[in-house]
């Protein structure tokens, strides 16, 4: 399987998105601000090693209007995926609200709010990368 | 299927050029001249004249337009 620049670059986006996100919906009870700006930290550095990694021992780093429109198809489906989380979870909170069932006043209220958008963030990132490897894969 | 087929492989094949060529005159990646040989990818009209250039034909000779449901 020839892989072009691009596509070793997004295996690469995965792979960093997997190693640093995934703790975090594993052990949601345990985040914290700290741990979410950590982990920024770290997928910034780690995609940086990666990315110059792959730079460094790809010959051809080339793209074309293929390579930008797989890129746009990627962007749309995270930006649907975010736009579709959003409006769920306003709904959820909404219901839970007008219920009774959630309180607004509680003190981990903003870390349960961060919480979440954050990641509804790391899901439509997650599926910008994955959409974009699978148009790479059926050739658009 | 697009509605846009070439005969991008025949004609380079007959003019002995190896995709990474075509790709590097026509100034796209070796995997963008792969996708548009298979038929799964319509370069836009800039890079189809690019193409027919490079293959020393015309676009019509190089791509052909068949509206759906026709074939």
């Amino acid at each position: 399987m020839a892989l072009s620049y691009r596509e070793k670059s997004l295996y690469a986006s995965l792979v960093a998105e997997i190693l640093i996100y995934g703790p975090y919906f594993f052990f949601h009870h345990e985040n914290t601000v700290n741990k979410v700006a950590g982990m920024i930290a770290a997928i910034i550095v780690l995609q940086l090693l990666l990315q110059a990694l792959i730079a460094l021992f790809s010959r051809n780093r080339m793209t074309d209007e293929r390579d930008r429109l797989i890129e746009l198809r990627g962007y749309r489906a995270g930006y649907l995926t975010f736009a579709t989380l959003m409006v769920v979870g306003l709904a959820l909170l909404w219901f839970h609200a007008a219920h009774g069932s959630f309180s607004l006043n509680k003190p981990w209220v903003g870390l349960h709010f961060l919480s979440v958008f954050f990641g509804m963030l790391v899901l439509a990132d997650i599926t910008k990368t994955v959409t974009q490897i699978v148009s790479y894969r059926r050739a658009l | 299927m697009p509605s846009i087929r070439n005969q991008i492989r025949e004609l380079r094949a007959r003019r002995e050029m190896t995709q990474q060529q075509l790709a590097d005159e026509v100034g796209v990646t070796r995997q963008t001249v792969i996708a548009m040989e298979q038929d799964k990818y319509s370069p836009s009209l800039e890079t189809a004249f690019k193409v027919a250039l490079a293959l020393g034909v015309t676009l019509e000779q190089c791509f052909q337009y068949e509206p759906r449901g026709r074939r």
